[in-house]
């Protein structure tokens, strides 16, 4: 099928004019808010197809309502999710661990992974990760009273805590950012040959961790057993890549995201600076107003979901940032209400994929937030300048000056 | 009031045990555990809250005994009122 072409099964008449790549606001937007600009959708029927809709051109289904996209992704006999999205970069089928695993697999590995980022395990990591925070923001209000949030906060932060995850040293960092960002967002010659360096890489520390042995996540998987066996080499290598990947730029994103709305609202900022126990609740506002994810499912089957002929291979869509403004799940969805209750959000997907990493991620956010909150302070958007943000696979915001002179 | 947990509809959001660790208990892969739980009167608002924000709608409040959690229920959001 050629590119952005309409299937013979979709009737016209379901063929949306949204994508999450290339419609208004979705490109890089100075001051662009590319997740409520998803919300026109919520204006239309609950699902239609839109042929512009990943980054390699093929089209998919959008689901627009939470309640149908916690449908889909909870129904993992109908909707699998390998995709082999990094390893089809290198023209190569394999699948990111546990992402790309179908259930009953999926839950093995599921398993095997699940304790090693539980609640119980993250809560032994915060120090850790304070510290991390301390330190960046404590150089970065000595250094001045102004600062790109994501480059000298945001991005450093995420990335470190996971290179203490794997066991990494810091002086690694501004490589692994360099590689994140040329995957994620690099062009079709730097996003190939990124994929080839992140792969080399983890093989390389399989093979060092196992020679010697030390007290980390790649020696832990390299020393596991699944179903009274040891990982293959491609197993490794489809958890290590997933780890990598996951764990860089939402993480980020979300953080410049937060910090962009508080730069633009004083008030809710000395709120949370005055009132700190109220970042974790506001922590999860957040995450329901500023998501990063669209989630993809490929159809194992011919269904018919809500009026629309779904075929065996068709693409569906759960974009996260959809779910999350929607009116029939969340009262006045466009207001950020950074007190709002019973607040089910979809920031870390539905069904049994929801993100291993959630978290940690959660902890890195509020953690974030309370140390930056606790050590700068009122900041602002810095005056002539304006944050670009983009929509995409991964909703992010390239740079935040923020400035509190 | 009593909550019925639909074990198999968890995905280990821990949502619950965020906003009552005392209430909902995880395992060590972070998945509620599972049998019904009976909250003590004084928890019922905080328990509550924890059941309404479960993304996968895993937790329910049993219905039969909701004449005492009508206060809770009744409350409008913060902000929303």
């Amino acid at each position: 099928m050629a590119l952005n072409q309409v299937p013979d099964h979709v009737p016209p008449e379901m063929v949306g004019d949204f994508s999450l790549f290339t419609s208004p606001g979705m490109l890089p937007t100075p001051d662009g808010d590319p997740q409520a600009a998803t919300a026109c959708v919520h204006a239309g029927p609950p699902i239609f197809y839109s042929p512009f809709n990943t980054r390699d051109g093929r089209g998919t289904w959008v689901i627009t309502r939470a309640t149908d996209q916690r449908r889909v992704l909870q129904d993992a006999d109908t909707f699998s999710s390998h995709r082999s999205i990094f390893a089809s970069a290198l023209g190569e089928n394999w699948p990111m661990i546990p992402l790309e695993l179908d259930p009953p697999a999926h839950g093995v590995f599921r398993s095997l992974l699940n304790p090693l980022l539980s609640p119980k395990r993250v809560t032994a990591l915060e120090p850790a990760v304070r510290e991390r925070a301390i330190a960046l923001i404590d150089s970065i209000a000595a250094s001045g009273t102004s600062c790109d949030v994501m480059k000298d906060f945001a991005l450093p932060f995420a990335v470190s805590i996971f290179l203490r995850l794997l066991g990494l040293p810091d002086h690694r960092l501004h490589t692994f950012v360099g590689w994140a960002n040329d995957l994620l967002h690099g062009d079709d010659v730097k996003r190939p040959a990124a994929a080839r360096t992140i792969l080399a890489f983890i093989d390389e520390l399989a093979a060092m961790r196992r020679e010697e042995p030390v007290d980390d996540f790649m020696t832990f998987i390299l020393q596991a057993q699944v179903e009274g066996r040891r990982l293959t080499d491609e197993e490794v290598r489809g958890i290590g890549v997933l780890v990598f990947v996951a764990g860089l730029d939402t993480v980020a994103a979300a953080i410049g995201f937060d910090l962009a709305f508080l730069a633009r609202h004083p008030e809710e900022q000395e709120l949370l600076r005055s009132e700190p126990n109220r970042i974790v609740l506001a922590a999860e506002e957040l995450l329901r107003a500023y998501p990063t994810v669209q989630i993809i499912r490929v159809a194992r089957k011919d269904i018919d979901f809500e009026g629309a002929p779904i075929r065996k291979g068709d693409y569906v869509s759960c974009a996260t940032m959809i779910a999350n403004r929607d009116p029939a799940e969340f009262e006045c969805p466009e207001t950020i209400d950074l007190m709002r209750e019973d607040n089910r959000h979809a920031a870390f997907g539905y069904g049994p994929h929801r993100c291993l990493g959630s978290h940690l991620a959660r902890r890195e956010i509020v953690i974030g937030l309370e140390e930056w909150l606790a050590r700068l302070p009122a900041f602002r958007i810095k005056e002539g300048t304006a944050p670009i943000a983009y929509g995409g696979h991964v909703f992010g915001i390239e740079n935040l000056i923020v400035d509190w002179s | 009031m009593h909550i019925v947990v639909h074990k198999t509809k968890c995905q280990g959001h821990a949502r619950c045990w965020a906003q009552a660790p005392n209430i909902f208990k995880l395992d060590d892969e972070g998945y509620v555990l599972p049998g019904d739980i009976n909250v003590a009167q004084e928890d019922e608002l905080l328990a509550s809250r924890a059941v309404r924000s479960c993304p996968e709608s895993a937790l329910e409040i049993d219905r039969t005994s909701a004449a005492r959690f009508e206060p809770a229920d009744m409350q409008p959001s913060a902000g929303e009122a």
